[in-house]
C-alpha cells in the first residue's frame, strides 16, 4: 500500500484534523503573487479570489434577491406594457427616473444582468476548482487515524477476542464490505489502524447542483436566442396562417426571422366559456373551450383540437395556447346612399373582465362615419348606466356615439383599430344610442345607418417556441437530483485503532467517527449501529479465548 | 361536477374541532413549562445514569473501555456542555477537545434515540403526556378536516388561500410533531403549536372562503403536484421560522449569560434546548424544506408553460417565489461561511421565511398577476 502523504495532511491526521476538516470556502493564503509575477497580477489573483470567495457569493445572492424585488413591485415592460404605460400617466415625474435605472424591465435590465453574471462566474471560480480536488480526493486515500479516537466527536471501545492486529484486519474487512475507502499503516507506521472513508457522492451532488443551475442559465439564454413568442386575436369563423403579417405581435429571438415561423394555417371555429351560475361565486369561469381546425403545414389535411387553458396544441416544436377571449359584436354600415360600407365582427376590448362590459370601435371611413361603442353581454341598467350582470352573453347589448366626417384615415399615420380619432368628426345626433341583437339605427340626416347584426367571440391565442425548454427543464432536475446527493449523502470518516488487552489475550478496540457534513443527521446513529456491528463482530467467547491469538 | 355542501360543512366542522384541540395541547406544553419538572436538570441526571451509545458498550468491556466510552459518546446535555461555543455541524465547529471530560460531545448533538418515542413521551410528564395525545388528535381532526374539503370539493383541497392555509398548517403540525418525539424536543411544542393555532385561527375568520370549483386555470393535475410541493415546503419553513426565532431568543439568553447581565435561572428559557441544538434543529428543517421548494418551484414553471406558454415570466409570485429560494440559499450558504454562522444566518433564513409569507398574503392577494387565484375579497 502506497504512503505519500503530504506534511500537512500527516498534521491533520493528528487531531487538528476536527478543526479544519469541513471549510468548504477558499483557504486562507499568503497574500501576493510568488516571484517573478508582476504585481498587476497579484492584483488579479487577489481580485478573483475576493470574487470566488463564498462571502462575495452570499452578497451576490442577496443582491440578486433584492434585485429581484422591484420588478414584482412594479409594473413591468415584459409582462404587461399597459401597465407601464399608466404608470407613466399617473406619475409622470417620477416614472422617467425609474425607466433610465431599468426598473421597468428590471430582469433584462444590465445591472441585474452584472449580478447574476458576477455571480455565476464566482461560481464557475469556486466549482472548478473544486471539481479538480474532488477528482484528486477521489484518487488519495483517507488520512491516517488520529492517535486518539476518544476525541472525535463520536466513539466507543470494547474489548475484542483477537490480537490487535487480527481485530483491525476484520474491522478493516468489514468497513471494506461497506465499500468504505481505507487506508492501512504503512510498513513504516507504528500500530495497528484503519482509517475509512466514505460519501463522495456528496460533493460531487453539490458540484451537479451548481455546475445544472449554469446549465440552466444558458437554457434560457438558447431560448432567448432561438425561441419567439407570437400573438394572435381571432374571431370565430376567421382563419390566418402563420406568418409574420398575419400576427398581431411578434417577439423574436435574437436569432430568429420571420421564416423560422413554423408554416401551419389555423381556423377558430367555436368557442365556449361556461361561467357559474350560482353560489357565492356567480360568474366565475368554470370552462373555456376553443375548437380549432389546424393543418401543420400547406397542403397537410386538416385536422381538429379543443385548445384549453392548460391543454396547448401543439404543432411541430411550437405550442399554440389559449391566452384571452372576449366579444366581437358584428356590425354592418350603409353610407347615405344605402350601400354597405363596413360589414365586419368587430373585436371589443373588455374594460372589466368580470363582467365583461367592453368597449371597442367602428371605422366605416368609406360611409365617412365612426363609432365608439360600449358592449355588455348581459344587459342591465343601473341607474340609467348600462351595466353588465353576467359574462356570458344572455342579453347582450350595445350604446353607440356615432360620429360623422373624416376619420383621418388617410393621413399616413398610422391609427389603433381600437381608438378613434374624433378631432374633425362631429358626434351624431341621438347619441348614445342603445340597440339589441337585430336593430337598426338608422343616423339623422341620411348619414346613413348601423345594424348591430349579432355576436360573436374571439380568443387570443399565443404561438411560443422555446428550444430551451427542454434543456431547462433536464438541468432543473438535475439541480434537484443534485442538490439531493448533496443533502443526503455524508462524507464520513471511521478510524479503527486497536492495542494489546492489560490481561494479556485479546486487545481494546477504539472507534472513533467524524462526519464532515451532516445536513440531514443521522451519522450519531450510524455512528453507533457501526460499532456495536464492530463489537458483536469481535464479542470475545469465554470458552474460545484460546483461538484468539492465532 | 358540484359541490357537496354537507361534506363541506362536515370540514368546517372538524377544522374548528382541530383548532379547539390544538389549544387544549398548547395548554398541555404550557401546564409543562408552568409545572412540570425542571427537564435540564432530569435529562442531565438521565445522561449520567444510563449514558449514550459508548457508555452502554463500554459497560460490556471492562476498564479503560469505560472511561473512553463516557468522555465521548452520545451524551447530550450534560450540563458543562451548555457554555460550549459550537455552532454549527457538530465536527465543523466544534472543537474535540473544547470541553474536558464529560463534554467530549458536542454540546450540538441531538438527543438520540435510546427508548422508544412511546416510552420517551410516557416519560416525560404527565402535562407533555396529555399535550402529545391533544396534538395527535387534533391533527387527526384536522386532517379530516382537509381530506373531507378535498372529496366536497372533488379535487385537491388547496385551490385558494383558506383551503392553502388549511393544509400547510396540517403539514407545519404533522411536521413538527415527528420532529418533537424525534428530538425529544417537548419544550418547543408550546411555540410551535401555538403558532399553528394562530395561523388556523386567522385562516377560519379573516380568509375564509366557502368551498367552490376552480377557475379553468387552475383545473390541472398540477395543481396536486405544484400547490402540494408548496405546501409541504411552506409547512416545513414554518416550523423552521419559529424555531429560528426561539433561536434567537435562546441565543440572546446564553448571551447575557455569558455576559454576566442575566442570571442562569431555572426559568422558561433555561429549560428549551441550547442554542446549539436549536441551530441544527433549524438547519435539518430547512435542508428537509428546501428541496421541496425547488421541486414546488421546478413543477410551477411545468405548468406555467402549459396553462400559460411560458415556463417563466417573473409574475409577481414567481419573482417572490426565486426570492424566496434565493434567501434560503443564503441561509444554507451563510452556515458554511466564517462570520455569517449563527445569528446571522437566523436573520437569513427569517427574512427568507418573511418572503414567503410575503409572497402568500400581500402577493397573491393584493398585487395582479396570473396567480391571482386567493379567492379573498
Amino acid at each position: 500500500m502506497t504512503d505519500v502523504h503530504t506534511p500537512r495532511e500527516q498534521a491533520a491526521a493528528q487531531g487538528e484534523e476536527t478543526v479544519s476538516f469541513g471549510t468548504t470556502e477558499t483557504e486562507p493564503d499568503a497574500t501576493g503573487g510568488g516571484a517573478g509575477t508582476g504585481p498587476s497580477a497579484g492584483w488579479l489573483r487577489w481580485g478573483w479570489r475576493q470574487l470566488t470567495s463564498m462571502r462575495t457569493a452570499l452578497v451576490l445572492l442577496f443582491l440578486l434577491a433584492l434585485g429581484s424585488v422591484p420588478g414584482s413591485v412594479l409594473p413591468q415592460q415584459g409582462s404587461d406594457p399597459a401597465a407601464v404605460q399608466q404608470y407613466y400617466a399617473s406619475h409622470p415625474a417620477l416614472a422617467p427616473w425609474l425607466n433610465h435605472l431599468g426598473l421597468f424591465n428590471v430582469f433584462a435590465a444590465p445591472w441585474f444582468a452584472a449580478v447574476y453574471l458576477l455571480l455565476f462566474t464566482s461560481l464557475v471560480g469556486c466549482v472548478v476548482p473544486r471539481t479538480f480536488k474532488l477528482a484528486g480526493s477521489a484518487r488519495t486515500p483517507p488520512p491516517r487515524a488520529p492517535r486518539n479516537l476518544g476525541r472525535l466527536p463520536h466513539s466507543a471501545s470494547f474489548p475484542s477476542s483477537l490480537a490487535p492486529g487480527a481485530a483491525v484486519d476484520a474491522a478493516a474487512a468489514m468497513l471494506g464490505g461497506q465499500r468504505f475507502r481505507l487506508r492501512r499503516p504503512a510498513s513504516g507506521d507504528s500500530g495497528h489502524w484503519v482509517s475509512a472513508e466514505k460519501g463522495y457522492l456528496r460533493e460531487a451532488g453539490n458540484l451537479l447542483f451548481h455546475l445544472a443551475l449554469l446549465g440552466v442559465l444558458v437554457s434560457i439564454a438558447l431560448g432567448g436566442l432561438f425561441g419567439y413568442k407570437a400573438d394572435k386575436l381571432l374571431v370565430e369563423g376567421q382563419r390566418f396562417s402563420d406568418t409574420m403579417q398575419a400576427l398581431d405581435e411578434f417577439h423574436p429571438g435574437r436569432l430568429v426571422s420571420g421564416s423560422d415561423l413554423a408554416p401551419f394555417s389555423l381556423t377558430l371555429d367555436r368557442f365556449s366559456a361556461s361561467y357559474l351560475r350560482s353560489g357565492d361565486s356567480r360568474g366565475q369561469p368554470s370552462d373555456f373551450n376553443a375548437t380549432v381546425t389546424y393543418s401543420p403545414s400547406p397542403g397537410a389535411p386538416s385536422r381538429t383540437y379543443n385548445i384549453r387553458i392548460n391543454d396547448p396544441l401543439p404543432v411541430d416544436s411550437t405550442k399554440i395556447y389559449l391566452i384571452g377571449h372576449g366579444y366581437a359584436p358584428v356590425f354592418k354600415v350603409t353610407d347615405s346612399h344605402g350601400n354597405v360600407a363596413y360589414n365586419e365582427a368587430t373585436p371589443f376590448i373588455p374594460a372589466n373582465t368580470g363582467t365583461f362590459l367592453s368597449d371597442g370601435v367602428v371605422k366605416a371611413p368609406d360611409a365617412s362615419l365612426g363609432f365608439m361603442g360600449v358592449f355588455v353581454p348581459t344587459a342591465v341598467s343601473v341607474g340609467g348606466t348600462l351595466e353588465s350582470a353576467f359574462p356570458a352573453d344572455d342579453f347582450p347589448a350595445v350604446s353607440l356615439i356615432g360620429y360623422s366626417g373624416n376619420l383621418g384615415m388617410n393621413s399616413g399615420v398610422p391609427q389603433s383599430v381600437y381608438q378613434l380619432n374624433t378631432a374633425g368628426m362631429t358626434k351624431v345626433a341621438g347619441s348614445p344610442h342603445l340597440m339589441l341583437p337585430g336593430q337598426t339605427w338608422t343616423l339623422p340626416g341620411g348619414r346613413g345607418a348601423i345594424t348591430f347584426v349579432g355576436v360573436r367571440q374571439w380568443v387570443s391565442l399565443a404561438i411560443t417556441y422555446d428550444p430551451g425548454q427542454v434543456p431547462a427543464l433536464v438541468c432543473g432536475m438535475l439541480a434537484l437530483g443534485g442538490l439531493l446527493l448533496s443533502f443526503l449523502v455524508r462524507r464520513r470518516r471511521v478510524f479503527v485503532r486497536a492495542v494489546p488487552a492489560a490481561s494479556g489475550s485479546g486487545s481494546v478496540v477504539t472507534v472513533g467517527g467524524l462526519a464532515r457534513t451532516d445536513a440531514s443527521g443521522g451519522f450519531e446513529e450510524e455512528f453507533a449501529e457501526l460499532a456495536a456491528e464492530l463489537a458483536a463482530q469481535q464479542k470475545p467467547e469465554p470458552n474460545n479465548q484460546s483461538e484468539a491469538g492465532a | 361536477m358540484s359541490v357537496n355542501l354537507g361534506l363541506a360543512q362536515v370540514s368546517g366542522d372538524f377544522l374548528v374541532a382541530a383548532i379547539v384541540i390544538y389549544s387544549l395541547a398548547v395548554i398541555g406544553f404550557a401546564g409543562d413549562f408552568a409545572f412540570g419538572r425542571p427537564r435540564r436538570a432530569k435529562a442531565a441526571g438521565a445522561a449520567l445514569a444510563s449514558g449514550g451509545h459508548a457508555a452502554q458498550l463500554a459497560t460490556v468491556g471492562a476498564g479503560q473501555g469505560a472511561a473512553q466510552g463516557a468522555s465521548g459518546g452520545g451524551v447530550s446535555e450534560a450540563p458543562g456542555a451548555a457554555g460550549a461555543p459550537g455552532l454549527a455541524d457538530g465536527a465543523q465547529a466544534v472543537p474535540a477537545d473544547a470541553g474536558s471530560g464529560g463534554a467530549g460531545s458536542s454540546d450540538a448533538a441531538l438527543p438520540a434515540r435510546q427508548v422508544p418515542a412511546l416510552r420517551a413521551i410516557w416519560e416525560a410528564g404527565p402535562w407533555v403526556r396529555a399535550a402529545v395525545a391533544f396534538s395527535a388528535l387534533g391533527i387527526l381532526a384536522h386532517l379530516v378536516a382537509v381530506v373531507t374539503r378535498g372529496f366536497a370539493v372533488h379535487r385537491a383541497p388547496w385551490g385558494n388561500m383558506y383551503e392553502f392555509v388549511t393544509a400547510l398548517t396540517c403539514v407545519a403540525a404533522i411536521f413538527f410533531c415527528y420532529v418533537m418525539v424525534r428530538y425529544r424536543a417537548w419544550a418547543l411544542g408550546v411555540f410551535v403549536m401555538g403558532a399553528v393555532v394562530v395561523a388556523l385561527g386567522l385562516a377560519e375568520t379573516v380568509i375564509y372562503t366557502a368551498a367552490g370549483p376552480l377557475v379553468p386555470a387552475l383545473q390541472s393535475y398540477w395543481l396536486s403536484i405544484h400547490v402540494t410541493a408548496m405546501t409541504l415546503a411552506t409547512g416545513i419553513f414554518f416550523v423552521a421560522a419559529v424555531l429560528g426565532v426561539m433561536y434567537l431568543v435562546v441565543e440572546r439568553y446564553r448571551a447575557r449569560v455569558a455576559a454576566g447581565k442575566a442570571q442562569p435561572g431555572n426559568g422558561l428559557l433555561a429549560r428549551i434546548p441550547s442554542a446549539a441544538q436549536l441551530d441544527k434543529l433549524t438547519y435539518r428543517t430547512v435542508v428537509f424544506g428546501f428541496p421541496i421548494w425547488t421541486f414546488g418551484v421546478i413543477a410551477g414553471a411545468i405548468w406555467a408553460d402549459q396553462a400559460w406558454g411560458r415556463y417563466w415570466g417573473w409574475d409577481p409570485v414567481e419573482t417572490w417565489a426565486f426570492i424566496t429560494w434565493v434567501l434560503y440559499a443564503c441561509y444554507l450558504h451563510a452556515r458554511a461561511t466564517a462570520g455569517w454562522r449563527g445569528r446571522r444566518a437566523h436573520y437569513i433564513q427569517l427574512l427568507g421565511f418573511a418572503s414567503l409569507t410575503f409572497n402568500m398574503l400581500v402577493v397573491q392577494v393584493f398585487i395582479t398577476g396570473m396567480h391571482s387565484y386567493a379567492g379573498v375579497g
